[in-house]
């Protein structure tokens, strides 16, 4: 795989001398008349064109064929020779298209039959091809600064394919000896020149046209190395169509180029709109294409073109298809096409259908029944591809199911949090340069990681991880709060978030907090709310490095919560134990009292942790405006535990149901004392083992969850 | 990688080595000791390969086809007759139809080829297919290359000492340059004995077996992963960048894009994406494939029940059809998504694409990829109805621009009909009358095909006489002027044969006549 091989420079020299506008003396019946309409009118007698016209065109058509196949780092200079050289274009990307050469070719014209031969030769366009070939390339350019002291491995080669009507062998031979001899010359201006690069290979394709029904006096010759650096070959080719189909052979050869038909290709028929014939249309590509066939030998797929007995066409059937679902093949390799025959019916038809969008499947023809599709056809963004997919076994067959394997067991996975994530980190195309505000140019993969980055400071990955992302509440915050930048309004937004979260909490309002997996037991709702809080402040502290006003919005959520200091905890949770006995009462009848199935939750809570917190809930309920809402921790391992283990998904029918029932039972016993205290429904034995050894009970839970 | 082991049973595998112990070895012991450690460790770390077992000596046999089942090619082991002399080649040309039956000729196979390094006698020998080796014809080429990408490696139940006193080990490593250096080839160091194979064999594993693991990040969430199969160096272009790329052991996700944008992509290979769980040591605990006792049988329900990133992304990539992309090292991505199994199973699969800075050209260029946010407004669209793939190429490929080929004479007389077609429904179709003259009198002053010019003048100047009466009179102008724009044209004068120069029509005035303007 070699960038700069030969066919990274062509040039074509095309003899511009008087004896070219000679007739290729192969007739062109241009009136075709319709035949309710030609009675008694002669047709216009048919043309020829010239040697020239054929020359031209025939370049022209390698020249189409090989941009469409490679648009890019193929490059050809044009230069046409009469009595100078007269250069078409540079190895300038933007000068590599047909419109370009059209123009230019068009402002010579065709060579002049009265001008004078003994000025003109082409030995001026073959003097200038050696000089271009020395010229550096844009790529040959990029990739030596890229190497830098390595840069002598970029190689510079290239090819000439000369045209012209040469008049003997010796004649060509001289022609030869002139390439060779220049080569040398500038070789030695290249060696001390920083903008030439010397030619390190050359391969000289000489054809010699004449008209159809002349002798040649030039005879073929395969390729001979004339020097290390020069081989050379010749083609003495009729002119017109033979010419034509010499160099689409050579395209081909240059290029590795193979040649697919697909076959049986269904198209509504011109004059009857509703029949529907079948139609081959004949692809030129890459031949990498048909690697699974060269290796394996399967010539039995291919068969003569019908252009010719030259070159082989490996025959592929169209598969109609049957929808436009969007489906993600396992693709080995894509390749540009050229439609050999580019502007007939079927093909015009057949590239039209793909650029539209549609994609057609291709199978290969076998004798036996099985249906093997091996290749696929589909533009993007107007090129036309041929995409080879696998048809071999897969060595990933029945590999184990994500299900299987870590993290497989989860349920609860924030798939569609996730989807709206990704949708947000969607990628797209910057094509104008962009700069950063030190005046370095910014790389926008390098802001898409930025982005994530930031995006997934806090991103809990499962449901019964988080309250304040399965919180509507929190979206206008949450949605901002991650961003670079925070304008004033989104600062609002925020502010406006947690004011509404305040409110909530003064209604007591419950949150999606569940117990599911904790069996029946779940946090109460001073606890929940304290728990949303705290989850927030991670979130917003998260990202407070980011701007000043995202220092703002953290301020104000502080300011909201106001979390009491510890020390007024602390004496607070004395206060708890003395206060217990008296409050259990009040607690059941609360209970009682309480019919919502909404606020099942909470009493759930109540009956199974310790009634005396209860009472105290009570009392902030009784009195939303107090101006300090007592954050109580009922017990020290719930201060320990993460906020995972605690609430698990949303809560569904059937655990209101099991939690009412269990909260029925268990109002008819006492319960354990192990359950009471345990953690995750574990409750640890010999707890005062530990203690005595100075161990804190709150560590061996937390250990034995991990 | 599929892999092949190619065992020599030859009677020569059956020298008695000699081992300061009571029982007696041959070398055929040590190589199945080997082979068996091979196995053994493929059944723990790298269950999914697919393994088959050749045995060869003048005749080769497929004694266990491609299997993930240990147990099989582990008893094979044990079932092996001793047979006559050594025929190396035919055992490769049975290797290189096992390989493309099974799995066609672009998977990568490793060849595990197991000899004492005698390489037989007389015709077949590896001697006699060496010397032949120029003087082949198409239909008994020999099979190195392997017709399939391939590494080739050579266990030697004999130390380097043993081989070097022949040109046996010269034979093999023309075997290696024949396979265009794909492979090694393993000698016991020391005397022969089970701790020299095992360490030998070890060498191999560390070499060609040895998982994959990385780290699966998409900012601040992470997996450990295990990536199966070992994705492989790459070589871009030998030239210019001859040293092999290697993936990176964090797997970077960049940013997401829709399935329908990405587009089947061509890549390198596919790999699947397991995750794993690592213990503090850094051993892997479970990869959801290993479940033989009942120890990791419990690692693998824990390790199963902690909320693992890979899920989460595999079940929303999979729900929202979309790819990650996923940075592999400096210049090289590949992409991330849900693969379906046809039993309804799926999984976390990546694609690596061709290093470079454009692997597709439908995305441009991957640097120049950055998060929809830095757009003035969303390339998806409000309602995300559009799309900023595919990205079009500047210059437009010629079956999308309409050229002109002539080489066919149906291509000229198509072009000539369209005039002539629209000529006939003037002044109705005067745009497109002008709009297929110009086209054809570009592509005529290109190619220097001036005749062609004045023929069709000539045809205009025929259909204008040809007019019926009811024709509008404007016809008979545009033709007129037409064919004498034409006629000016095919001069070649420069005032008159600008390419750039459209023949615009004739600007006519009759009432009631709606005469258009270019």
């Amino acid at each position: 795989m070699k960038i700069f091989s030969e066919s990274h420079k062509t040039v074509f020299v095309v003899d511009h001398c008087p004896y070219m506008a000679e007739s290729c003396r192969q007739h062109v019946e241009f009136d075709m008349l319709v035949k309710n309409r030609t009675q008694g009118i002669i047709p216009l007698a048919p043309i020829s064109k010239s040697l020239w016209t054929c020359s031209v065109e025939s370049s022209m058509e390698y020249c189409r064929i090989m941009y469409d196949i490679f648009p890019f780092k193929k490059l050809v200079n044009f230069i046409v020779s009469d009595s100078g050289a007269h250069v078409l274009n540079s190895w300038t990307q933007e000068d590599q298209n047909l419109q370009e050469l059209m123009a230019a070719l068009a402002a010579v014209g065709p060579p002049n039959p009265r001008a004078d031969p003994e000025c003109c030769s082409i030995l001026h366009g073959l003097v200038a091809a050696v000089e271009t070939l020395c010229k550096i390339t844009e790529y040959q350019h990029e990739a030596r600064t890229l190497l830098m002291e390595n840069a002598e491995r970029v190689g510079n080669r290239g090819r000439i394919i000369c045209i012209t009507n040469a008049k003997s062998d010796s004649h060509v031979r001289m022609l030869e000896d002139c390439v060779q001899e220049t080569i040398h010359e500038h070789n030695k201006l290249a060696a001390n020149s920083d903008h030439l690069m010397q030619i390190q290979k050359c391969e000289l394709v000489l054809i010699h046209t004449y008209p159809v029904g002349e002798d040649s006096l030039v005879s073929d010759r395969p390729k001979k190395e004339l020097s290390p650096v020069l081989t050379s070959e010749v083609h003495s080719v009729r002119a017109g169509r033979h010419l034509a189909t010499k160099l689409n052979i050579l395209v081909q050869q240059h290029f590795d180029l193979a040649s697919t038909t697909i076959t049986n290709i269904p198209m509504k028929e011109e004059q009857h709109a509703n029949t529907s014939a079948n139609y081959d249309v004949e692809l030129l590509h890459h031949k990498d294409a048909h690697v699974d066939f060269l290796k394996s030998g399967d010539t039995h797929l291919s068969g003569s073109s019908r252009d010719g007995p030259f070159k082989e066409t490996i025959t592929l059937k169209w598969c109609t298809p049957r929808t436009n679902n969007i489906e993600l093949h396992y693709c080995t390799g894509a390749y540009r096409i050229s439609p050999v025959d580019v502007n007939s019916r079927p093909s015009s038809c057949l590239t039209n259908f793909l650029l539209n969008g549609r994609s057609v499947l291709l199978e290969q023809p076998r004798k036996s029944g099985s249906k093997v599709i091996s290749h696929m056809l589909s533009s993007h963004g107007g090129e036309i591809f041929l995409h080879v997919l696998s048809s071999s076994r897969s060595i990933l067959e029945d590999p184990p199911s994500i299900s299987e394997g870590c993290g497989g067991r989860v349920t609860d996975y924030r798939i569609t949090d996730f989807g709206e994530f990704m949708r947000e980190n969607r990628l797209t195309p910057f094509l104008d340069p962009r700069y950063k505000i030190d005046g370095s140019l910014e790389i926008p993969l390098e802001r898409a990681k930025d982005q994530l980055e930031k995006h997934t400071r806090y991103w809990p990955m499962i449901i019964s991880q988080t309250t304040i992302f399965n919180m509507q509440a929190v979206v206008p915050l949450a949605s901002v709060i991650v961003k670079e930048s925070l304008t004033e309004e989104d600062v609002l937004n925020c502010q406006k978030t947690i004011y509404n979260l305040v409110d909530m909490e003064r209604k007591n309002d419950p949150l999606p907090i569940s117990t599911v997996g904790t069996r029946g037991k779940g946090p109460k709702r001073d606890e929940q709310y304290r728990i949303m809080w705290n989850e927030l402040e991670t979130l917003v502290r998260a990202h407070i490095n980011n701007s000043e006003k995202h220092q703002r919005v953290l301020e104000c959520l502080m300011a909201c919560r106001s979390k009491p200091p510890e020390e007024e905890e602390r004496k607070k949770r004395g206060r708890k134990r003395e206060d217990k006995e008296d409050k259990s009462e009040k607690a059941v009848k609360d209970y009682e009292q309480e019919k919502s199935w909404q606020d099942s939750e909470r009493l759930k809570g109540i009956l199974e942790r310790g009634k005396e917190e209860l009472a105290e809930a009570e009392i902030i309920k009784d009195s939303p405006d107090s101006p300090e809402p007592p954050n109580k921790k009922p017990l020290v391992e719930m201060d320990e535990t993460p906020q995972v283990e605690k609430s698990k998904g949303p809560v569904s029918l059937l655990s209101l149901w099991s939690n009412r029932i269990n909260t029925a039972n268990s109002r008819k016993h006492q319960e354990f004392a192990g359950r009471l205290n345990s953690v995750n429904n574990r409750a640890e034995l010999y707890q005062h083992l530990k203690e005595e050894n100075g161990m804190e009970a709150a560590e061996n839970g937390k250990a034995s969850r991990q | 990688m599929p892999t092949v082991v190619v065992m020599d049973v030859s009677l020569s595998m059956t020298r008695p080595v000699s081992v300061e112990g009571s029982e007696e070895y041959q070398r055929k012991h040590l190589a199945a000791h080997g082979l068996t450690m091979l196995f053994e460790h493929m059944a723990t770390n790298y269950k999914l390969e697919f393994t088959a077992l050749v045995i060869f000596s003048s005749l080769w046999e497929l004694m266990v086809p491609f299997t993930r089942d240990y147990n099989t090619l582990q008893e094979a082991l044990s079932n092996m007759d001793d047979y006559d002399k050594t025929c190396l080649e035919s055992a490769l040309v049975g290797v290189c139809n096992i390989v493309q039956q099974e799995w066609g000729g672009a998977i990568p196979c490793q060849v595990v080829l197991v000899t004492d390094g005698c390489l037989g006698i007389g015709r077949g020998s590896l001697r006699h297919s060496l010397a032949t080796h120029n003087q082949r014809s198409e239909s008994s080429r020999f099979p190195l290359p392997f017709p399939f990408p391939s590494k080739l490696y050579i266990m030697c139940m004999a130390n380097l000492e043993e081989l070097q006193s022949t040109d046996s080990l010269e034979c093999l490593e023309r075997l290696i340059d024949l396979n265009n250096g794909e492979g090694q080839i393993f000698t016991i160091d020391g005397p022969l004995c089970l701790k020299n194979v095992q360490s030998m064999f070890g060498k191999l594993i560390d070499l060609a077996y040895t998982p994959f693991h990385a780290v699966l990040k998409c900012g601040h969430l992470t997996a450990d992963v295990q990536v199966f199969p070992r994705p492989e160096p790459f070589v871009v272009d030998e030239e210019i960048d001859p040293i092999p790329k290697v993936i990176n052991t964090d797997l970077e996700i960049v940013g997401f894009i829709d399935i329908a944008d990405i587009s089947s992509p061509p890549v390198l290979s596919r790999h699947l994406v397991l995750p794993i769980a690592l213990n503090k040591e850094g051993d892997e605990v479970g990869t959801g494939i290993t479940d033989d006792n009942e120890d990791e049988n419990s690692a693998n329900q824990i390790a199963g029940k902690i909320p693992n990133f890979c899920v989460l992304l595999h079940g929303s990539l999979k729900v929202e059809g979309m790819v990650a992309i996923v940075q592999l090292g400096s210049e090289w991505h590949g992409m991330l998504y849900s693969q379906a199994d046809s039993k309804k199973k799926s999984n976390l699969m990546m694609s690596l694409f061709e290093p470079g800075p454009e692997p597709l050209p439908w995305l441009g260029k991957m640097a120049q990829l950055g998060p929809i946010s830095d757009a003035k407004e969303n390339p998806y669209g409000e309602d995300d109805n559009k799309s900023p793939f595919p990205l079009q190429p500047k210059n437009k490929r010629s079956y999308a621009q309409n050229v002109t080929v002539w080489i066919k004479p149906s291509g000229l007389q198509t072009d000539v009909q369209k005039i002539l077609r629209n000529a006939r429904k003037l002044p109705e179709k005067t745009q497109t009358f002008y709009k297929e003259l110009n086209r054809l009198r570009k592509a005529a002053l290109a190619f220097g095909f001036l005749d062609l010019l004045k023929g069709v003048a000539d045809m205009l100047e025929r259909e204008c006489t040809l007019l019926p009466d009811t024709a509008h009179p404007d016809a008979a102008f545009q033709l007129t002027h037409a064919a004498q724009q034409l006629k000016l044209a095919s001069t070649g004068t420069s005032e008159y044969a600008m390419y750039d120069q459209n023949i615009t029509p004739l600007h006519t005035d009759f009432s009631g006549s709606s005469t258009e303007r270019m």
